[in-house]
C-alpha cells in the first residue's frame, strides 16, 4: 500500500494541520460575526446539555481536525502513525483555540459592534460557555482542544469502527433537527406522552438522545459488520421469497405514503407539497443536466411556463377567462411545455457547457422579465400576476388545501421518477449518456444528437411545467416574484447534492434543500449561505453526491475498500493471516 | 421526434438501410467496389489538406492509407465519416453518395470507425459502450419504451446478447462488462473501441491507427485479428497506419499520400519498391 510513497514528514503534517485548524476557528469566527452562532443557540440539541449555537462552531472545528491529519494524495506520502495523527488533531484544536479565544477577547473589549452587529456581549456569552473572563477564555479553549482530541480519537479506530460511531452521532442530530416535524405527527397522533418524553424545549430530552444514540450505534455496527452477510443471506433466498419480501415492503411504503398528510397535518403537508414540486422539477432537470449533460441555468423558465399557462387556462379571472378544469388544461399545459422546450432548445442546439449555461440563463430572465412586463401586462397582469386559480376536482372532491393536494402531487412524482428511471435505461438514456461522454463520437456512432437534445429539452420541460401547475393550483395565484433565478439554482443543487443523473439522489436532494430549511426556521434566513457551503463541500468531499447512480458508486467503494485494505494489512501481521495486497 | 428515418438520403428506406449485409447481396454487387471516392478536395481556407484523391476500396478488402505526419490521412478519413464536408468531389459508398452527410447518417449507412486517440464513452460501463454502437439498429422509441412494449424488452434483451457476443469477438472478458471504460487497460480499450464500431454491422470499418502505443506483440496480435475480422464478418476495412510492418501485413492495396495528394498507390509490394514513397518516408537521398 505505501510502497512508492515517500516517508511522512511529521513537520509538514503538522504544520498542514496548524493551517487548518486556524481555518476552523476563523470559520467560527465568521459564524459568529454573520448571527448563525447567536440565532441557532435558541435551538436545544440535546436540551440542558447542547445547543445548535456553540455545536456549528464545535463541528467545524471536529471535521477540520479530523480532516487534518490526513495528507492530501497529492503528496505521495505514506499514511502517518496514529500517534502522529492524534498529535495534529489536537495541534488543529489548539490553532482554533487560538484563534477563537482572541476573538473572544476582542469581542469583550473592544465594541465591534458598529462594524459587525452580531459581535454582542450575548454572542460572547455563548462562546464563553456561560462564564466571565478568563476562566471562559480557558472552557472556550478547553472545548476546541476537545473537539480536536476527539477527533485524533476517531483516527485511531477502524474505519468499520468509526462510521457507527459517526452515524449514531450525526442520527442525534438529525433527530433533534426534526423536532418540529417529529413533535408535531406525534401531536397529530395524540401521542402527547411521547411526545414530551423524546423532546423538550426544541431538544431531545437526555434519555431520549441515549436511546437514539445506542439504537442507530447497533444498528450500523450491525450494518458494517454483518450486513455483507445479511445481504448474502437475503440473497440466497428463492426468487419468489424475495419477491414477496419486496412486493410486501412496497405495499407498507405505499400505505405510509397514503396516510402520511394525515399524520403530518396541513404544515407539513404544505412543505412536502414544496418539496414534492422541487423533486419534480428536480428529475426533469436531471434529465437534462445528468443524463443528457446539457448545462441548464434557466430551468425556472418551465416552471413559470407551466404556472402561467395553468392560470390562463383555468382562472376565470385570467385574460383568456376560459376558466378550464384543471384536468383538461394540465395535457395541454404539457404540449406547451413540449414545445417551449424545443423553442428554448433549438437555438442552443451548438452550444456547449458555459456558453449553453449562460443563453439558458438568459432564457430564464426573459421569461421572467416578459411576465412581469407593462407591455404584456393585459394578458399576463404584470406584477400582480394572474389571481383566482381554481384548485383541481376529481368529481365532487375539490383538491383544495395541502393535505388533498398531496395526492396528485405524489403521483406525478411517483409517474415522473418511473418516466425517468425508464428511458434512463433504455435506448434513449444510453444516447443521451453517450453524448453528454462525447458528442462527436456519438454522433459518428449514429446518434441523432439534434434530435437527442431536443428530447431532452422537451421531456424536462414538462416535468418543470407539471411542476408549475401544480404550484399555481396550490397557492391559487402566480406572480413573477416567486419565479427568479433562485429556483433554477435550487434546483440545480438539489440534483448536485443528491447525486447527479441519480434518481434517488434527486429525492434526498430535495428534502434536504427545499424540506429542510422549511423546517428549520433558523436556518431559513441563511438559507443561501447553506445552500454555498453545502455545494462547496461536496465538490470538495464527495463530488459524485449523496446517492451517486451505480457506476459512480464504484468508485467510491473502490477507495473505501483501500482504506480498510490498508488496516488488514497492518492487522495482517498479528493474526498471522495471509496479506493480500490491493491490485 | 427521434425517427432518424428523416435523416436518409431520398430513395432509401429503412429496411434497406438497417437490414445486415446478407452474403446474398454481397455476391450480387461483388463487381462494383464498396467505396468509390473520386477527385475528393478539402480545402481549410488557403490550404490544402486533400487534393484530388481517388480511391477505391473494394468490397471484403483490407486497404490501407499511409502517409507522413501531416499528409492529410486523417482530414481524408473525416470526410469519408461526415465529420468534415469536401470541398469538392464524390464518395459513392454502397451505391449512393454520402459526401456532405452528418455523421450520425453515414453511420446508420453502415460504416463504423475508431479513433486514433481512444475516444470511449469513459464514464459508461463496458457494455453500455457496445450497446450504444448498436444504436442505430434499434427501432424503439422513447415513448414506447415508457410503455414497457414487449418489442422494447425483446429489443434490449436481443441487443445485451449481441453486445456481449461482440465482447466475446474482440477478445473482452465477460468480467469487464460491468466495469467503466475509463478502467480498462489500453489495449482493451482499444478493443472496446472496436466492438463498439462492430455492434453497428458496418459494411466497412475504418480504423485510425489501431496499433499506435501498442507493443510489438500486441502489434501483431492486432494485426491477426484485423485481418480475422475480414474473413469471419466479410467486412470492408480501411486502416491508416503509421506501422509499415502492420500495413504491409494485412492490406491488398495500399494508398500513399503525401502533402495532401496520393502520390502512390498498388499491392504492398510495388509499394515497397516504389521510388516516391521511399522518398516521401526517407527523404530524398535515400532514392539517390
Amino acid at each position: 500500500m505505501n510502497e512508492g510513497r515517500r516517508p511522512v514528514d511529521a513537520r509538514l503534517v503538522l504544520k498542514r494541520a496548524t493551517g487548518m485548524g486556524a481555518i476552523a476557528g476563523l470559520a467560527g469566527v465568521y459564524l459568529s460575526l454573520v448571527g448563525i452562532v447567536e440565532r441557532f443557540e435558541t435551538r436545544n440539541v440535546v436540551t440542558g446539555v447542547v445547543t445548535l449555537g456553540l455545536l456549528t462552531v464545535a463541528i467545524a472545528i471536529l471535521v477540520a481536525a479530523f480532516v487534518a491529519p490526513r495528507p492530501p494524495r497529492a503528496w505521495g506520502m505514506a499514511e502517518p502513525s496514529r500517534g502522529l495523527k492524534l498529535a495534529a488533531s489536537v495541534l488543529a484544536g489548539a490553532a482554533a483555540a487560538s484563534v477563537l479565544v482572541l476573538f473572544l477577547i476582542a469581542v469583550e473589549s473592544l465594541d465591534l459592534r458598529d462594524i459587525f452587529p452580531n459581535a454582542s456581549s450575548s454572542l460572547s456569552r455563548i462562546l464563553s460557555l456561560g462564564m466571565d473572563g478568563p476562566a471562559g477564555w480557558a472552557a472556550l479553549a478547553a472545548l476546541c482542544l476537545a473537539m480536536g482530541s476527539i477527533a485524533g480519537g476517531l483516527h485511531a479506530l477502524r474505519p468499520r469502527d468509526r462510521q457507527p460511531l459517526v452515524a449514531a452521532m450525526s442520527a442525534v442530530l438529525l433527530v433533534s433537527l426534526m423536532e418540529p416535524f417529529l413533535n408535531n405527527v406525534f401531536l397529530q397522533l395524540r401521542q402527547n406522552a411521547l411526545a414530551s418524553f423524546i423532546y423538550e424545549r426544541s431538544g431531545l430530552t437526555i434519555p431520549a438522545a441515549l436511546i437514539v444514540f445506542v439504537v442507530v450505534l447497533a444498528v450500523a455496527a450491525f450494518e458494517t459488520y454483518r450486513g455483507k452477510q445479511a445481504r448474502e443471506r437475503v440473497e440466497s433466498l428463492p426468487a419468489p421469497t424475495r419477491r414477496n419480501a419486496k412486493y410486501v415492503t412496497l405495499f407498507f411504503v405505499g400505505v405510509l405514503l397514503l396516510v402520511l398528510p394525515h399524520l403530518m397535518g396541513v404544515f407539513l403537508s404544505e412543505v412536502v407539497g414544496t418539496v414534492g414540486l422541487y423533486m419534480l422539477m428536480g428529475l426533469g432537470l436531471n434529465i437534462v443536466v445528468g443524463y443528457a449533460g446539457l448545462l441548464d441555468l434557466g430551468y425556472v423558465a418551465f416552471f413559470a411556463v407551466g404556472a402561467y399557462a395553468t392560470a390562463l387556462l383555468t382562472s376565470p379571472a385570467s385574460s383568456l377567462g376560459l376558466g378550464l378544469d384543471f384536468w383538461i388544461a394540465l395535457p395541454i399545459v404539457m404540449v406547451i411545455a413540449a414545445i417551449t422546450g424545443i423553442i428554448i432548445g433549438a437555438p442552443v442546439l451548438r452550444l456547449r457547457g458555459d456558453y449553453l449555461a449562460i443563453v439558458t440563463l438568459g432564457f430564464g430572465e426573459i421569461v421572467r422579465i416578459l411576465l412581469l412586463s407593462d407591455a404584456l401586462r393585459p394578458i399576463f397582469g404584470g406584477a400582480q400576476g394572474i389571481l383566482a386559480i381554481p384548485p383541481p376536482e376529481i368529481g365532487d372532491l375539490r383538491l383544495a388545501g395541502p393535505v388533498n393536494l398531496y395526492y396528485p402531487i405524489l403521483a406525478f412524482v411517483v409517474l415522473g421518477a418511473f418516466v425517468a428511471w425508464t428511458l434512463a435505461n433504455s435506448r434513449v438514456g444510453r444516447a443521451w449518456n453517450a453524448m453528454r461522454e462525447d458528442e462527436e463520437v456519438a454522433a459518428a456512432t449514429g446518434i441523432n444528437t439534434t434530435n437527442y437534445k431536443l428530447l431532452a429539452f422537451a421531456i424536462g420541460a414538462v416535468f418543470g411545467c407539471v411542476a408549475g401547475a401544480f404550484l399555481s393550483v396550490k397557492i391559487g395565484v402566480v406572480f413573477p416574484q416567486r419565479l427568479d433565478i433562485l429556483v433554477s439554482i435550487t434546483v440545480l443543487s438539489l440534483i448536485i447534492l443528491g447525486g447527479m443523473g441519480s434518481i434517488r439522489g434527486v429525492i434526498l436532494g430535495a428534502f434536504v434543500l427545499v424540506g429542510l430549511p422549511e423546517l428549520l426556521r433558523e436556518f431559513a434566513e441563511y438559507r443561501l449561505l447553506i445552500y454555498g457551503g453545502v455545494l462547496v463541500t461536496m465538490m470538495l468531499l464527495r463530488p459524485e453526491g449523496l446517492l451517486p447512480n451505480r457506476s459512480r458508486q464504484r468508485e467510491l467503494h473502490e477507495e473505501h475498500d483501500a482504506e480498510e485494505t490498508q488496516y488488514q494489512q497492518r492487522a495482517g501481521g498479528d493474526t498471522g493471516a495471509p496479506v493480500i495486497s490491493s491490485p | 421526434m427521434t425517427t432518424e428515418r428523416d435523416d436518409l438520403p431520398a430513395g432509401m428506406t429503412a429496411d434497406e438501410v438497417s437490414a445486415a449485409p446478407s452474403q446474398a447481396t454481397v455476391e450480387a454487387a461483388n463487381h462494383e467496389p464498396l467505396m468509390v471516392v473520386r477527385s475528393l478536395s478539402k480545402h481549410f481556407g488557403g490550404l490544402v489538406a486533400n487534393r484530388e484523391i481517388d480511391f477505391d476500396i473494394p468490397r471484403n478488402s483490407i486497404v490501407s492509407i499511409i502517409g507522413p505526419n501531416g499528409a492529410g490521412k486523417t482530414t481524408f478519413f473525416n470526410q469519408l465519416t461526415g465529420f468534415f464536408e469536401p470541398t469538392s468531389g464524390t464518395i459513392v459508398f454502397d451505391g449512393l453518395d454520402i459526401a456532405g452527410l452528418a455523421p450520425n447518417q453515414v453511420a446508420k449507412l453502415g460504416i463504423g470507425r475508431t479513433y486514433q486517440n481512444i475516444r470511449l464513452f469513459k464514464e459508461m460501463t463496458v457494455l453500455a459502450n457496445v450497446m450504444v454502437g448498436r444504436h442505430v439498429r434499434l427501432r424503439s422509441q422513447w415513448f414506447q419504451a415508457l410503455l414497457h412494449l414487449p418489442s422494447v424488452k425483446r429489443e434490449e434483451a436481443e441487443t445485451t446478447q449481441r453486445a456481449r457476443e461482440l465482447l466475446d469477438l474482440v477478445g473482452l472478458s465477460r468480467r469487464y462488462e460491468d466495469e467503466l471504460a475509463r478502467n480498462l487497460p489500453y489495449g482493451d480499450q482499444r478493443r472496446l473501441e472496436i466492438a463498439r464500431a462492430l455492434a453497428s454491422d458496418p459494411k466497412l470499418l475504418l480504423l485510425d491507427e489501431p496499433t499506435a502505443g501498442m507493443n510489438p506483440g500486441e502489434t501483431a496480435q492486432m494485426t491477426q485479428f484485423i485481418s480475422r475480422l475480414r474473413h469471419e464478418l466479410g467486412i470492408a476495412i480501411l486502416l491508416i497506419e503509421h506501422d509499415m510492418k502492420v500495413v504491409m501485413g494485412v492490406s491488398e492495396r495500399i494508398t500513399v499520400l503525401d502533402h495532401g495528394e496520393r502520390i502512390a498507390e498498388g499491392t504492398p509490394e510495388q509499394i515497397r519498391t516504389d521510388p516516391l514513397v521511399i522518398e516521401a518516408y526517407l527523404g530524398k537521398q535515400a532514392t539517390a
